[in-house]
């Protein structure tokens, strides 16, 4: 159940800077009128390298009279708060965490924009949001590996636990499964959100909350590198220099690959790549797919072809040029998600006795192994956030991914006070 | 009150280790579904296993330790009599052969490991997810069997055997025998049994082995190591296995037959423990070491092992009614398990029928 938030008028105003009936649902506004809420921040964060802070107002602006504000896909282009009750415990191995900060994907915002991914249809309005760290507020009885206080990364994929791909530990593929912000599931981007005990993992001291919620893409990264067997010595192209094609870069230098080189069409997101993880960056041209694999292993110094090929484009040119540009007995992955069908180079896939894998989200260990990368300082995930906002700002922190703008934006949580350490 | 009447009054009749070699039968309550996913299976047969002769004997398997009383038994098949409310895939009245171990959901459990209960009672609950249904034309005996299959299936998966390869397996027990049956089945081209007792080689020569080998113990005043290594020699030679075998199975756990393994094991070739005998041996870990051996080794089952079991079982490609060689009723089980422990060489498998 839930109820749209209706407060005072001049506490909606302090809210957002522009007064509301509070009745009213909140549609998708021009971008004019988010311009007039900005002071003095440049909009277009595509170049930048480091976090990008927007000034905000304390929490003391929030009404005071929530238990649990949540951003909600009403449907198809309509994103509204509402206030919903705090939810409560599943079992006795459950653990209440009020989330701190949450990334955006690319899946929210087709949710948001599209009301569908493939078979996955928004039928009634769900909270977005799914890229998650918090902190622990309450424990069930049975918890014992995470306490009260403790900062956690969240993983938002809760799957059945019985069928046969949970129990070989490819839960990922469940059946069942049961992923935050994927319908008819309730996404994080809330103040408070439920999960088991252990899919809530504990953050060492050295990484921050906004780390924390970097780690779901970083395991998105985690397991397309596992599914590449990225090893130490080898040649990586990767397709794609958003958020999870650079991390699957950053993975892949991490796990000791001689040469990674990233592919795209944005010269801005290729600079930031060279910087960040690749040892060399293709411009994407229009050419024909075996034009671009030997452009490719030509400039980059390449003998016989890639050992891995990485996609995170979805895109037909993209997935035909990887094919090409790996040597016989290589290993492609596909992780990017664009048009279902494409033509596919299969007589190359035959001959060259290509490994050819899908990926989807992650499986057993990717968490702990993203933790453990960045927390030994194997990888470096800080200088993707290129911009933060409020957690009423959500909505133009959408915007911005669906403009690709910037790397990854992070919306703030909705402070617990009950816990003056986190206000 | 007459017999009839006074068993009518029990619900549950178990087979109980109360302590170390005091078994006892006890009537305990109708277990009940623990959540939704649950079943509850009226026992038809039980196997028993050296564990469970362990358990009663010496109260105590590594680090597993009979603190209070325990229902003995794991190797069973029975009828579904209860399905919980989220059961999709098993309905009352169907024949499942029974997995008798759940990974942390939330807990491990496995039966009659203590202080977990086994499957010698009327009654036992079990997550729907590790009951198998039998095809018609297995019998519950036949469902008994299953999981030592398994645990012969889980070991060959281990070993990564592949058709075209060459397997010893060291122990013509029941184990042994099924390792050497499963191996032929997944397509290895030369299967040896090796023990000390002649009628266990006339049963594995029958059952699944290509040959046997008669092993021999080292004589007084000869080394040990030195035997074991006479002994994997003459194998070879034997078999015509050349440098050695591709895969060696030990399922004996005797130290002399983990020697003659490790010797007989070709350069690069895959050595699998699964027996279990004394903790620590005289290894000959430099052999292991210029031959790159891959030692390994094999504990029960995972994930997929227990349907390839049933499957081997329903085909026929593996006859285990041969491996029964002792039936007793439920009110026998004491007798049972001394049979076992007498370990007798005409015995091999000994099973006890469930509660009527």
């Amino acid at each position: 159940m839930s109820r749209v938030l209706a407060s005072s008028a001049p506490a909606r105003a302090a809210l957002n800077g522009a007064s509301l009936n509070a009745s009213i649902t909140r549609i998708v506004r021009p971008a004019m009128v988010k311009a007039s809420k900005i002071t003095n921040q440049k909009r277009d964060h595509s170049a930048c390298c480091g976090p990008h802070l927007r000034s905000y107002a304390t929490h003391s602006d929030l009404p005071s009279s929530e238990q649990n504000l949540s951003f909600v896909l009403k449907k198809k282009g309509e994103v509204t708060f509402e206030d919903r009750p705090i939810p409560k415990l599943t079992s006795p191995y459950d653990v209440l965490v009020n989330v701190r900060w949450t990334g955006i994907c690319g899946s929210d915002v087709h949710y948001w924009q599209h009301g569908a991914i493939a078979d996955f249809v928004v039928r009634a309005p769900m909270v977005l949001g799914h890229e998650s760290s918090g902190t622990v507020t309450e424990v069930g009885e049975k918890v014992t590996s995470v306490k009260v206080g403790d900062r956690v990364a969240m993983e938002p994929g809760i799957p059945c636990r019985r069928c046969p791909r949970c129990k070989e530990g490819k839960y990922n593929l469940c059946v069942d499964m049961r992923f935050a912000a994927t319908p008819p599931i309730d996404g994080t981007l809330a103040k408070y959100y439920v999960l088991p005990e252990d899919f809530a993992y504990k953050l060492p001291e050295n990484m921050s909350f906004e780390e924390g919620a970097l780690m779901e893409p970083l395991s998105v990264g985690v397991h397309i590198n596992k599914q590449a067997g990225t090893k130490q010595g080898q040649t990586v192209v990767v397709f794609g220099a958003g958020p999870v094609g650079l991390l699957c870069a950053t993975v892949a230098k991490a796990y000791g690959a001689n040469k990674i080189v990233v592919v795209d069409i944005n010269e801005e997101r290729l600079a930031f790549a060279k910087k960040y993880a690749a040892t060399h960056t293709i411009v994407s041209k229009k050419q024909s797919a075996a034009e671009t694999a030997a452009q490719i292993i030509k400039e980059c110094d390449i003998v016989e072809g890639a050992d891995v090929v990485m996609d995170a484009t979805g895109a037909e040119p993209c997935i035909q040029a990887g094919i090409h540009v790996l040597r016989a007995g290589g290993t492609y992955v596909q992780g990017g998600m664009g048009k279902p069908d494409i033509m596919f180079p299969i007589g190359a896939a035959g001959a060259k006795e290509l490994n050819i894998k899908g990926s989807f989200r992650y499986d057993a260990h990717d968490y702990e192994t993203a933790i453990g990368l960045v927390t030994s300082g194997r990888v470096s995930v800080k200088e993707l956030v290129t911009k933060k906002v409020k957690f009423t700002d959500a909505e133009e922190a959408f915007e911005d991914v669906a403009a690709s703008r910037g790397i990854k934006i992070l919306i703030e949580g909705v402070p617990d006070r009950r816990d003056s350490a986190t206000a | 009150m007459s017999d009839q009447e006074q068993d009518k009054l029990k619900q549950n009749p178990s087979f109980v280790l109360r302590a170390i070699k005091d078994v006892a039968f006890e009537d305990r309550p109708v277990p009940k579904l623990r959540d939704d996913h649950d079943v509850r299976v009226h026992i038809a047969q039980t196997g028993i296993c050296g564990s469970d002769v362990h358990y009663w004997q010496k109260g105590r398997i590594g680090d597993f330790i009979l603190e209070s009383p325990i229902v003995l038994g794991h190797e069973s098949a029975g009828t579904v009599v209860e399905v919980g409310s989220a059961v999709k895939y098993v309905k009352v009245g169907d024949r499942v052969a029974v997995e008798p171990g759940v990974p942390c959901r939330p807990d491990t459990i496995f039966a009659a490991t203590p202080p977990w209960d086994g499957t010698l009672s009327k009654y036992y609950i079990v997550a729907a997810d590790y009951t198998y249904r039998l095809p018609d034309h297995v019998s519950m005996e036949q469902g008994a069997l299953v999981e030592p299959v398994a645990v012969a299936v889980q070991i060959t998966k281990v070993a990564n055997i592949r058709a075209g390869q060459t397997v010893v397996v060291f122990g013509c027990g029941p184990i042994g025998a099924l390792c050497q049956a499963v191996a032929k089945a997944y397509g290895a081209t030369k299967v040896i049994g090796v023990d000390v007792v002649q009628s266990r080689l006339d049963f594995a020569k029958s059952f699944g082995a290509d040959g046997v080998f008669m092993s021999s113990r080292a004589e007084a005043g000869v080394d040990a190591v030195e035997h074991s290594e006479n002994v994997a020699a003459l194998i070879a030679k034997k078999f015509n296995l050349g440098d050695g075998a591709d895969v060696v199975l030990e399922c004996s756990g005797a130290e002399p037959c983990i020697q003659a393994g490790v010797f007989v094991t070709k350069k690069g070739g895959t050595y699998v423990q699964a027996g279990m005998g004394k903790e620590n041996v005289l290894f000959p870990i430099t052999t292991a070491c210029i031959r790159a051996l891959n030692i390994k080794g094999s504990i029960r089952y995972t994930t997929g092992c227990y349907p390839a079991a049933v499957d081997l079982v329903a085909s026929g490609k593996i006859d285990v009614n041969r491996l029964i060689t002792n039936r007793f009723k439920f009110e026998q089980a004491e007798e049972a398990f001394e049979l076992v422990k007498a370990g007798r060489s005409d015995v091999l498998k000994v099973i006890i029928e469930g509660v009527q």
